[in-house]
């Protein structure tokens, strides 16, 4: 049993409230998977917490005819049902269904899947890059919009000052695809992650999560593609070379497999997205 | 701070750290010893409980996020001198059970899962357990014994409906 400690904790009622307790230092609580593993790291739980899961609009997900808006507390299982059978963005529902498991997927929220500075292997932080989100963090001075690169490469002084209140998807996808490799069929970390998604004017973006620490766009390989006859490699097999000749990627090591082999089987994601891709409605 | 819930059907006031995980209140003060820890970081699933009707790991769950909240253990399904939950009773009839350590998770999260999925596949039964991990079984006759379950109670409801009638 936890020893008795004076510890702050606010349950916040609305987003002003929750960034006043976060100006006076405390740390935002979501679903909790990640921060209750602390003490497990060797870090000791924060003295002042602010629990986000009583502010009705961040477990919101408002579907529009040009745009999505899902709240940063919204789960994984929710945002899975949510955009099931949407077109374009199969990226996200496959990484917010086959993240974690089920228990964890019912409880752990995409906010704090992408503020969880310390994961390498979040799965939706590449497919969110893929599908080109934004992010709506509450600051100071009010609502900031940002795109998800500047989010994931600068967590640590973003968040600092602000919450993460929306995350923000443009509907002009016609199919994108979320390929993982976990050492398991599922359940565990992913070694490497790949997603893509391509937009109406056939223009195809990358992003690959859990090979390096961050997860970031491949835009090597997405130049590539572009330079092929239609914008887009038609053969599964062609995109496979051309991830191999432009792989410019640095394996981390890690518990689960050395950066050498997360490197290594990227071109076989590739080829086993674009395959999914083409099978796509709409790609024939 | 104190955090009130109700627990197997009765109000419960905790008064403590509200970032202590819900497993180590069942378990050291309520004595609730059926909820198991042994991960304590969400892979196994032995520590499964119902919040609100969802099956999630206790491990993971401030009590601070509970206020209001119901929640259900696997005592709270058939008490030690009572007649055991029919999954229960059909996994002991199965000789589904081995060492136990993982059943009481695996009961609560199958359970959530079969009364909202009536119509699950094998397939289907298997990524609901992706979360639950028995080191004993081999899990083929827990997967099995849900499917019979759910092969009954879909005929159960065929005949409360009269379809066949
Ligand atoms: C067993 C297990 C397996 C897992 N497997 C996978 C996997 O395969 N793929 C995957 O992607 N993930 C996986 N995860 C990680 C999981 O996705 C994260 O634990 C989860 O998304 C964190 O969300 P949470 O709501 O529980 O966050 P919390 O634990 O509440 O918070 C996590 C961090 O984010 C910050 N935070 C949360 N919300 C906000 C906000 N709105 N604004 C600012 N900061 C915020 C918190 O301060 C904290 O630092 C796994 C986790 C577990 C426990
Ligand atoms: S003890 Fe909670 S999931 Fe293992
Ligand atoms: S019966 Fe022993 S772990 Fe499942």
């Amino acid at each position: 049993m936890a020893q008795s400690v004076e510890r702050s904790f606010t349950v916040a009622g609305s987003i002003d409230e929750a960034l006043a307790a976060r100006l006076q230092g405390a740390v935002v609580l979501a679903g909790g998977t990640w921060l209750l593993r602390d003490p497990l790291r060797g870090v000791e739980l924060p003295e002042a917490v602010v629990a986000v899961h009583r502010i009705p609009s961040l477990s919101e997900v408002i579907v529009e005819a040009d745009r999505i808006v899902i709240g940063a507390g919204v789960t994984h299982e929710a945002l899975g049902k949510a955009l099931r059978g949407i077109a374009g963005f199969e990226a996200v529902v496959c990484a917010a269904e086959s993240a974690a498991n089920p228990g964890i997927r019912r409880v752990a929220t995409i906010g704090g899947n992408l503020c969880s500075i310390d994961f390498p292997a979040a799965d939706l932080a590449p497919a969110l890059l893929a599908c080109g989100a934004a992010v709506e963090l509450e600051t100071t001075s009010g609502p900031k919009r940002i795109d998800i690169p500047s989010l994931l490469n600068d967590r640590p002084g973003l968040l600092d000052q602000s919450i993460l209140t929306k995350i923000l998807l443009r509907r002009d996808l016609i199919a994108s695809a979320h390929i993982r490799l976990p050492l398991r069929k599922a359940g565990d970390y992913p070694v490497a992650i790949v997603s893509l998604a391509l937009d109406q004017d056939r223009r195809c973006r990358i992003a690959v999560g859990s090979v390096e620490p961050v997860a970031r766009r491949w835009t090597v390989l997405e130049q590539a593609f572009a330079a092929e006859p239609g914008g887009f490699p038609r053969v599964p097999e062609r995109a496979e070379a051309l991830a191999s000749e432009h792989n410019d990627f640095d394996g981390r090591d890690g518990t689960e497999a050395d950066g050498w082999y997360r490197r290594q089987v990227l071109p076989v994601l590739i080829k086993r997205g674009v395959a999914a891709l083409l099978e796509s409605e709409g790609l024939a | 701070m104190t955090v009130t819930f109700r627990l197997n059907g009765e109000d419960y006031r905790f008064r403590d750290d509200p970032m202590t995980p819900l497993i180590d209140i069942l378990r050291q003060e309520r004595f609730l010893t059926g909820t198991k820890a042994v991960c304590r970081e969400g892979f196994c699933g032995a520590c499964t409980v119902h919040v609100d009707g969802d099956a999630v790991p206790s491990c993971l769950k401030p009590v601070g996020l509970l206020e209001g909240c119901e929640v259900v253990t696997i005592e709270g399904l058939s008490a030690g001198n009572q007649v055991l939950h029919p999954l229960q009773a059909a996994f002991e009839a199965a000789d589904a059970v081995q060492c136990g350590m993982c059943f009481p998770g695996m009961v609560m999260s199958l359970l959530a899962f079969m009364r909202d999925n009536p119509d699950a596949s094998r397939d289907d039964i298997k990524a609901a357990m992706v979360g639950n991990i028995c080191r004993c079984t081999g899990y083929e006759r827990i997967v099995d014994t849900v499917a019979d379950c759910l092969a009954q109670q879909r005929q159960t409801a065929k005949v409360a409906g009269g379809a066949d009638v």
